[in-house]
């Protein structure tokens, strides 16, 4: 406490980067909030209540909600075993694995969607495999449905669920996990009460940055599932390149922004909570 | 597989080309200390995370308490291990790190409290118990680590050089402590250490291992007096050590030629025969008294309290060393000095082969 508390130097070294996202990021980001409560020149809070007065409005935000929260559940479905894996294989199997992971980033989201119309179209591999294994009766697209369009989002942001968590398990000491082996702990008892809690911090993270993205995105729904169904990103961006309404992309926008702020900040506080009670 | 309430036989394992444990035997009363002593490398570890249960032999059996448990896995065995690094729960307080075995044993909540709190107050940690992990000290981590491993009432408690983060003279308090509670509760251990004097200290039997196997295990005293093998006598104690030739062999004593003469042994060997000779330094007198007589220049004089140990000019295969309780008058670096020692606290080996 004695120190006193006078600027770090190195912490000038983050002054490029402050400078880029003020210009770049803040300053319009500041604009659209001011546009977004400045109507007709005196700040209003009215654009808020007409945007939450329309039903549309509540679909819309219930559309992006839900998706978000699929997409970040598959990821973490998908993401924590892989990520577990990775964190136990050594050498070549594990050089693999992340190459299998980090690879699929490199390819542009357009060149996915030729991949995902071969498999979620009505005679695509997902609909012969479920055909083959007899769990549909008939053939069904996935393209153009809210499923595909959380699968094809998965596809994309799994990668930004594994690697926070890998990144944590990687440093968590194997042998707390035989400790708790050699005290009597069971697989499945080891998994809730040492790996899982000491992942938190990684899962964390990771739901942060899928649920941000998934909420977000706007060329993944352009793509997968077309107009008729909209979040508030896609709604944003009709709103300005379409409609020519930027009081309504305005609105849609910090709609969207203080709830995937809300949604982050929150899972982060429970998490805090949860690691903290147990 | 019925002698002993341990008993391991013939375990190997190999990695790859490596054999780091070669068909090992050892069997343990009940109650006892085993302490498993030998250089890095040397399998011991191997041994112990087999019995634990955390890795599969590639041969073997593993027996406790009258129940094969060679394929069990290590949360059905009983055997709790006590790691080098501690591997406490960091995101556990100090109280519930030692509750977590009774709470994945599923023990009834109403005991789980006082037995933490016995426990933690057997290894003088009771005013910790809602600590933090973090705020911890390497010595007061040892002991949670041991009051975790054993509140759970294990049948047999492996140690994994518990002691070797802590420094040297907490350790010695520790080590005290460590086996005064063992035998409180009366547990059976296995210790592994690479630290002669710990080994020496603590245990009840010493196994010391060489190259995956156990060269010998016995008491510690008979271990220093009698050591089995030449590895046993350069690890265990310090020694003065000559090679030779037998040239003669008679009625169960050889006679050797040495670079510092001819030197006589208890043993059987055919004359012509490489062996090594080895004598404590303790055994060696400074006169002619003993059979035994060859005489050397000093080299150095290691003062340690008690006693004094003397370093001298040997031949390049050898050693010699003598601990006296004081050093001669005029002595001192380059003094020829004569020596002596009897027949009886000879030690005669058949020379290594691994010499190369």
């Amino acid at each position: 406490m004695s120190t006193s508390r006078r600027l770090d130097p190195v912490l000038l070294l983050a002054l490029p980067a402050v400078l880029y996202l003020a210009i770049i990021y803040g300053v319009p980001l500041m604009m659209l909030l001011g546009r977004s409560v400045l109507s007709g020149g005196t700040p209003s809070l009215a654009p808020f209540a007409a945007f939450l007065s329309d039903p549309f409005s509540w679909t819309v935000i219930g559309n992006t909600l839900r998706i978000a929260v699929l997409v970040t559940l598959l990821c973490l479905l998908i993401g924590y075993p892989t990520a577990l894996a990775l964190s136990r294989a050594r050498g070549a199997t594990q050089a693999l694995i992340l190459v299998a992971i980090i690879l699929p980033l490199s390819v542009g989201v357009v060149v996915k969607a030729f991949a995902w119309q071969i498999v979620l179209r009505r005679d695509g591999v997902v609909s012969q495999l479920m055909m083959g294994l007899g769990l549909w009766s008939e053939p069904q697209r996935l393209l153009f449905t809210e499923a595909g369009l959380v699968i094809g989002a998965a596809n994309v942001f799994v990668p930004f669920m594994v690697l926070p968590i890998y990144s944590v398990l990687k440093l968590v000491d194997p042998r707390l996990g035989e400790a708790a082996a050699t005290l009597g702990a069971s697989p499945l008892y080891r998994f809730f009460k040492v790996a899982l809690p000491l992942s938190l911090p990684g899962i964390v993270t990771g739901v942060a940055f899928v649920f941000s993205m998934a909420a977000s995105m706007y060329v993944i729904p352009n793509l997968l599932i077309g107009d008729r169904f909209q979040t508030l990103a896609t709604l944003t961006g009709r709103s300005f390149l379409f409609m020519r309404n930027e009081q309504l992309g305005s609105t849609t926008a910090v709609v969207l922004l203080v709830l995937t702020v809300a949604v982050v900040v929150g899972s982060a506080a429970l998490s805090k909570r949860l690691g903290g009670a147990s | 597989m019925s002698q002993g309430f341990l008993s391991v036989a013939g375990a190997a394992k190999t990695f790859g080309a490596a054999t780091v444990l070669d068909g090992v035997d050892l069997a343990m009363a009940r109650g006892e200390f085993v302490s498993l002593l030998g250089p890095s490398g040397c399998g011991k570890t191997t041994l112990l995370r087999i019995v634990a249960g955390l890795m599969r032999p590639d041969q073997g059996r593993v027996a406790l308490d009258g129940q094969d448990i060679t394929m069990l896995p290590p949360h059905r065995r009983d055997v709790s291990v006590v790691f080098q690094s501690y591997a406490l729960f960091p995101h556990l307080s100090v109280a519930e790190n030692v509750a977590f075995g009774l709470r994945a044993r599923g023990a009834p909540s109403g005991e789980i409290a006082p037995a933490v709190r016995r426990f933690l107050d057997l290894v003088q940690m009771g005013a910790y118990a809602e600590r933090s992990i973090k705020a911890l000290s390497g010595g007061q981590q040892q002991r949670v680590a041991v009051a975790r491993a054993l509140v759970v009432g294990p049948k047999l408690l492996l140690l994994d050089e518990p002691f070797s983060a802590l420094d040297r003279k907490l350790r010695e308090t520790m080590q005290i402590d460590l086996k005064r509670l063992l035998r409180e509760v009366g547990t059976t251990a296995i210790f592994v250490t690479h630290d002669q004097d710990e080994a020496l200290t603590m245990s009840d039997r010493i196994a010391v291992m060489h190259r995956g196997r156990i060269e010998q295990l016995d008491t510690p005293a008979a271990i220093y007096a009698k050591p089995a093998t030449p590895f046993a006598l350069g690890f265990v104690g310090l020694s003065t050590r000559l090679a030779g030739t037998v040239t003669d062999s008679t009625d169960g004593i050889v006679t050797v030629a040495t670079q510092a003469g001819p030197l006589r042994g208890p043993g059987h060997f055919l004359p012509g025969s490489p062996v090594l000779l080895g004598v404590r330094p303790e055994r060696i007198t400074l006169d002619h008294g003993g059979a035994n007589r060859i005489e050397a220049p000093l080299a150095d004089a290691a003062f340690q309290g008690a006693r004094v140990q003397l370093h001298f000019q040997a031949p390049p295969d050898g050693q010699i060393l003598v601990e006296t309780p004081s050093l001669p008058a005029a002595a001192g670096p380059g003094t020829s000095l004569k020596m002596s020692w009897a027949i009886d606290d000879t030690l005669v080996y058949p020379a290594p082969a691994e010499a190369a």
